[in-house]
């Protein structure tokens, strides 16, 4: 276990120290109190619009951290030659990818912590707040999607380069938003081999958007029952212990070269 | 069984890497025992396979036909890297931390920790003259610096066997000079040293004996002394082994 907590230490080091934490905590507060401020239709003194807009941008600066930071780990390692030292040490490759998977999940679930915190905190200076409840619900599932984007993208990093496995990653956190929702709507114009063809996919595709609490928050809903939290939960990781399972796979067999720029 | 088994033991070692749907065979069938103590410079011209006999023993490469042994241990078990310390060539590392937060990411790595890890990073910081720099990020440093820590971090288990890579590649005479400091100072503990090299002149100076690979194959091994007539330089023979090596 100290081996996996030690690599997930490094991957903690590089968030903080390449600073894209702070540039986007920065931001976050920048847009939130500019909303405010500029006061545009009477929408800044609307708490609900806020709350949509702050944690919109939470999601959406949480995944570009999870995304970049995970998808960055494998092949950067490959590129700068760090492997090579790191796999001499007493370290099995499946020890890697769970300190690399698990340094980059706690980092991007704190910063996410962070991003829900300092929402919270300007929603306070309005004299506004939140059912709490609802909202710790809201970050809890929100870490969980986080931990199936984190390891997709470690999975996809395996084989790939950043580049692309930042672009793939980003088009599986895309369609399982907008586009796996729409299916069965989309199954009552199609006809039956298509429809299955949806229905694959449906079933194959990860569901972010069943850990998406937004609207919850905004329009002060009653907290989910253990009964729809606890399974949701399961599904998210299942999900990520299947990434994790094909990264292991992608990642057993690798064979890397000096200065590989994957 | 402790005493008996050797740092190094490889077997009929073949190996073969996939080129453009062939296969290119660039290690042939190789044999090879380094006793315990022993410095012993791993020679051949660009190709040859040093680096992949290098990569087989750490576990990177699977060998097509053969086998390899640390200290008695097949080296696809992690245990079998317990005891050995390895400098790549051309060390990179996290640019985003200290040097001494690399030592004791390195040290942990091993499972250390506590003073005892505190310790040996303060003791390798003062063995490779980057006490203060320590606590400055790696991004900062020379090429020398860079390879000091490398062998600093290669180091902090105080290993058995230790693997250079290319130790002395681009450094300055004072950096040549304190890498040889510290093999000496291996060879008087009694550490096993195996290291590649193009620079014959530091093979001279610090390997009991060599071993010279051309084309895959073990061209010549032995004491340096038994395998270089007096009247000639090791350069010298090194070119002729491997003229001799590429001819058959």
């Amino acid at each position: 276990m100290i081996r996996i907590l030690t690599i997930a230490g490094v991957v903690w080091r590089e968030m903080l120290r390449r600073r894209d934490f702070y540039v986007l905590l920065i931001l976050l507060g920048a847009l939130l109190f500019s909303l405010m401020s500029i006061n545009v239709f009477g929408l800044g003194s609307t708490m609900r619009y806020m709350v949509d807009t702050g944690l919109l941008l939470a999601w959406i600066f949480s995944a570009v951290l999870a995304v970049t930071l995970s998808a960055r780990q494998l092949p950067a390692e490959e590129q700068r030659g760090t492997i090579f030292a790191l796999l001499a040490k007493p370290v099995t490759r499946w020890q890697l990818l769970a300190g690399k998977a698990l340094g980059a999940w706690s980092a991007v679930s704190a910063a996410t912590a962070a991003f829900y915190a300092l929402l919270l905190a300007v929603l306070a200076l309005k004299g506004w707040s939140v059912d709490l409840t609802v909202t710790l619900q809201a970050l809890v599932l929100h870490v969980t999607a986080l931990a199936m984007a984190v390891s997709l993208a470690l999975a996809v990093s395996t084989r790939t380069t950043f580049g692309a496995a930042a672009s793939l990653t980003w088009l599986a956190l895309a369609a399982g938003f907008v586009f796996v929702p729409q299916i069965p709507a989309l199954l009552v114009y199609s006809d039956r081999v298509s429809g299955a063809a949806m229905l694959v996919l449906y079933y194959a595709l990860p569901h972010f958007e069943l850990f998406d609490l937004r609207q919850c928050v905004v329009h002060d809903w009653p907290a989910l029952p253990a009964n729809i939290l606890f399974p949701v939960l399961c599904y998210g990781l299942l999900v990520t212990a299947i990434f994790m399972l094909l990264a292991w796979l992608g990642y057993r067999g690798r064979h890397f070269k000096r200065g590989d720029v994957l | 069984m402790a005493g008996t088994e050797y740092p190094i033991e490889l077997d009929a070692l073949a190996v073969s890497y996939p080129v453009h749907g062939g296969q290119v065979d660039v290690l042939r069938g190789i044999s090879l025992k380094v006793g315990r103590g022993q410095i012993v410079g791993f020679l051949g011209p660009n190709g040859a396979g040093k680096t992949t006999t290098i990569h087989v023993l750490l576990g990177f490469v699977e060998p097509a036909a053969g086998s390899a042994r640390l200290f008695g241990e097949d080296v696809r078990r992690t245990i079998a890297r317990q005891r050995i310390g390895y400098l790549p060539e051309h060390p990179q590392t996290y640019g985003f931390l200290t040097g001494r937060e690399l030592l004791r990411t390195a040290g942990r790595l091993f499972g250390m920790r506590g003073p005892s890890l505190e310790n040996r990073v303060k003791e390798l910081l003062g063995t490779v003259d980057l006490e203060s720099a320590a606590d400055r990020r790696i991004s900062t440093y020379s090429r020398g610096m860079m390879q000091r820590i490398g062998v600093a971090q290669a180091l902090i288990n105080d290993p058995d066997l230790v693997i250079l890579d290319e130790p002395t590649g681009g450094l300055d005479p004072l950096g040549r000079m304190q890498i040889r400091a510290i093999i000496g100072d291996l060879r008087t503990r009694g550490k096993t040293v195996f290291f590649s090299s193009h620079e014959l002149s530091e093979v001279e100076r610090v390997c009991d004996s060599v071993v010279m690979l051309v084309g895959g194959r073990i061209a010549a091994a032995g004491p340096v002394s038994e395998l270089v007539q007096p009247s000639e330089s090791l350069e010298s023979y090194f070119l002729r082994v491997v003229e001799r090596g590429l001819a058959s």
